[in-house]
């Protein structure tokens, strides 16, 4: 979870409307499917590092990469043994790719401003305010799962021991408080949202608003360049050197 | 002026079995700090739902008579719009902060009625004057002590202006010198006049009646006792009631039971002193 | 019980505890707890109570520094065991009740005990009874009252039966009943020779229950001693955010107006005795009559 977490700095990446970061995960996300040639990902997933760097995010980002290193290896050896090894390098790849746009986007983004950049998509006023609350509680759940392990554990209860099903049975008085605990919190938390006004008028002010600035437009004239770019490569594959076409012999 | 009236208003919620309020007659007050106590289960926490309207609209049940505030009729207005009038704040503040960071807390309320810009800044900055909490502005909830984020709750119901504020037991989780401070902001707030009247759950007797204008006692769902703070813990209900009597009250209690003192019970450690003091 | 080298229960020796992410929430504490005191822990939120109570059962692993219960030094025994020997009753018995019934939930609590299944039917019919439970035996204990269920998250850190009692504040939000009943739970205890250790923000049950009490700040030990002197030192109570009780108010405006104070009567029967015969004799009223 780390990896997402977002922390308030002062980076021209942070100072970003969430709409640019948005589109470049998205657009990031996108080439990262389209293609599986080894050279050409591994070029898309260089062109992130600017990004990462000039956000000053490289610790957090190495972290999560680290976090997969399982992950990582399962795909190396069921792909290999299922498929081939360059395969499963580009799945990698891709993984990659794909986790390290969106952490960039959720390390930068406020989740507040993730709502209003939600709104200006027209996402629905209730479905972003949703989604930016579950952001909120993510701490607060974390600290609440913690309490009910110790709470447990304190009357002798023991996690690590048995097979598959004797650990999910195992489960049992860990979920099922934390479950009656997140339902009452639900509840707690509607009564309060009620309590302050919430959805009593469709005209709804904002304090906060996001802006596009010059430097959203210029990244996002880049990036889409850069989209484009990678659709005439995808269609003309000869467009690049054939060396960009090696892949491992197994 | 009466700012809620109950009216023989009984409620009892879906699939319970007994009526958790009964034939409840009461007016509330403008200029008033009221005190609402009673033991766990005496249906303190519907009381205070009942005052904006959460009973009936978000928790369902069966109804008898109604409740008005400022006159609207609690079961045709929704809470969303009461919440204008009433606000509430809850026990625990962890789960009434629902923004990232103090500020936006803080304009939840105003945006979700549509307040224009200007208006809705220049609340906000009177708000976290108020509270003392300018220094906290730009935090995540979970960053502030439990005392600092139930007075970032007080600020974003303060924002939307509401005539009467209810509290359901706002310091039982802080320590006591934050719960005194809590406390002792809320009779600030209405001495200032910014808020009309001031409704209170709270279990602390000791900080909290010497601050108290007047004391409902809630037993059984049905209000027992009700007017000024003096006569209400000199009555036999109060002291029989079962809520936590404080030291002084009860001191003075068993020298009247032994016939050695005769007189007004004191509700504070000032009025105790001034007591010893005039008989010396 | 004598405070003597052998009744020493938990030793802890230059404790510090960093947590994983890098806050320091003990930072070199240094404690004896003898065997059958009443300990109250108090301090601001934040103070490093919590973390010390859970190095005692083995929730947490001291960073550097020892803890020993009993004999026993907690890296280097089993958290079974540290269990079986602490109890920690939480504050918020929804964090812990799961079961179908309330007899099993008992049930669960002594599952790793190795009792023999008659010594198990009787250890819980036992704890039902005691904790008057026993009608609620088969119904599920999420339809229980906030009181009913605060009463089995207790009993079932009770029924373990363990040595070292640990309460994490137990009388916020209890009416005059459930601290009533605390109160006797810890009588109750302390006269069957247990270790009692009492997380608290409650000065008013703490002047009257409590005899010891070591306060917290900032991941260190800032005082300890008798609660009452605790309870009535300024710069202390500035510390840990804390006030006076009010009956140690009182006592100290007696002992302004140059009156011959007992120590002890902070304590409201020695207040109700001293206040009644300075009354009788300043108004000099004759037992048992008004003037």
């Amino acid at each position: 979870m780390e990896a997402f977490k977002f922390i308030q700095m002062k980076t021209i990446i942070h100072s970003l409307d969430p709409r640019t970061k948005l589109l470049l995960a998205i657009i990031y996300s996108i080439l990262a499917i389209i293609f599986e040639e080894i050279f050409i990902l591994f070029f898309v997933f260089l062109s992130l590092f600017p990004f990462i760097l000039a956000g000053q995010l490289f610790k957090k980002w190495i972290k999560s990469i680290r976090g997969m290193t399982f992950l990582f290896l399962l795909l190396i050896i069921f792909n290999t043994l299922f498929s081939t090894f360059s395969k499963s390098i580009s799945m990698i790849l891709r993984i990659m790719i794909m986790v390290s746009s969106f952490s960039l986007f959720f390390l930068t983004v406020h989740p507040d401003d993730l709502m209003l950049s939600l709104l200006s998509l027209k996402v629905p006023y209730n479905i972003a305010f949703s989604f930016s609350l579950s952001f909120r509680f993510v701490p607060t759940i974390a600290i609440e799962a913690q309490n009910i392990i110790d709470a447990q554990k304190s009357r002798g209860y023991e996690m690590e021991q048995g097979g598959l099903i004797s650990q999910a049975k195992n489960l049992i008085p860990l979920l099922i408080p934390l479950i009656v605990c997140s339902m009452k919190r639900a509840f707690h938390i509607a009564e309060a949202l009620d309590s302050r006004a919430f959805g009593s008028t469709k005209n709804r002010t904002y304090y906060y608003s996001i802006s596009y600035t010059k430097k959203d437009w210029l990244i996002t004239v880049i990036l889409i360049i850069f989209f484009i770019f990678g659709i005439i490569v995808k269609i003309f594959p000869d467009l690049l050197p054939n060396w960009f076409y090696w892949r491992f012999p197994v | 002026m009466n700012l809620i009236k109950f009216e023989d208003f009984s409620f009892k919620y879906d699939q319970a079995q007994d009526f958790v309020l009964k034939d409840i007659k009461l007016n509330i007050e403008s200029g008033k700090f009221i005190l609402l106590c009673g033991i766990t289960g005496s249906g303190k926490t519907s009381l205070v739902r009942a005052m904006n309207g959460l009973i009936p609209q978000f928790y369902h049940g069966e109804i008898k008579g109604d409740v008005f505030v400022k006159g609207k009729n609690t079961k045709n207005v929704p809470t969303s719009t009461l919440s204008r009038d009433v606000g509430l704040v809850f026990q625990n503040p962890e789960n009434q902060l629902i923004a990232m960071n103090v500020e936006r807390e803080i304009a939840f309320g105003p945006e979700n009625i549509g307040i224009p810009w200007d208006e809705m800044d220049s609340r906000i900055k009177e708000c976290i004057k108020i509270t003392d909490i300018e220094h906290l502005r730009k935090k995540a909830p979970f960053e502030i002590s439990g005392g600092e984020q139930q007075r970032v709750a007080i600020a974003s119901i303060l924002a939307l202006q509401p005539e009467i504020i209810i509290f359901d037991e706002p310091t039982s989780l802080l320590d006591p010198k934050s719960a005194i401070q809590i406390l002792n902001l809320l009779k600030k707030i209405l001495l200032e006049k910014k808020i009309s009247t001031i409704i209170v759950i709270e279990h602390r007797l000791d900080i909290v009646l010497p601050l108290a204008d007047e004391v409902i006692l809630i037993d059984k769902g049905r209000i027992i006792e009700h007017g000024e703070a003096h006569y209400v813990i000199n009555g036999e209900k109060f002291l029989n009631s079962g809520v936590n009597i404080p030291k002084c009250v009860s001191v003075f209690q068993k020298l009247m039971n032994q016939n050695i003192f005769t007189g007004k019970l004191p509700i504070s450690i000032e009025e105790t002193k001034n007591l010893i003091n005039s008989i010396k | 019980m004598e405070k003597k080298l052998e009744n020493l229960q938990i030793l802890v020796n230059h404790l510090t505890y960093h947590y994983p992410d890098g806050t320091i929430a003990l930072k070199g504490i240094n404690l004896n707890i003898y065997s059958g005191e009443i300990v109250g822990i108090m301090g601001k939120n934040g103070a490093g109570k919590s973390t010390l109570i859970k190095t005692f059962n083995g929730l947490l692993k001291p960073t550097t520094g020892t803890v020993y219960i009993e004999n026993d030094e907690v890296n280097n025994v089993l958290m079974s065991k540290l269990t079986r020997k602490v109890g920690i009753v939480f504050q918020n018995p929804d964090l812990q009740l799961f079961a179908n019934t309330v007899e099993d939930e008992i049930k669960f609590s002594l599952k790793n005990l190795n009792f023999s299944k008659t010594e198990l039917e009787n250890q819980i019919y036992l704890t039902l009874e005691k904790f008057k439970l026993k009608k609620f035996q088969n119904r599920t204990p999420f339809t229980l009252s906030g009181g009913e269920k605060k009463r089995l998250a207790i009993a079932s850190i009770m029924c373990r039966n363990p040595e070292i009692i640990v309460f994490d504040e137990p009388t916020i939000g209890q009416d005059a009943e459930g601290v009533e009943f605390i109160k006797n739970l810890i009588k109750e205890k302390h006269a069957e020779g247990k270790t009692i250790i009492i997380v608290t923000h409650d000065i008013e049950f703490a002047i009257d229950n409590i005899p010891r009490t070591i306060l917290m700040a900032d991941g260190l030990i800032v005082a300890d001693g008798p609660t009452n002197k605790i309870l009535s030192q300024d710069q202390i109570l500035n510390i840990g955010s804390l006030i006076s009780p009010q009956l140690i108010k009182l006592s100290k405006f007696l002992i302004d107006l140059k009156l011959k104070v007992p120590e002890d009567v902070y304590i409201k029967e020695n207040m109700v005795q001293f206040l009644g015969s300075y009354f009788k004799d300043k108004m000099g009223i004759t037992e048992g009559g008004k003037p």
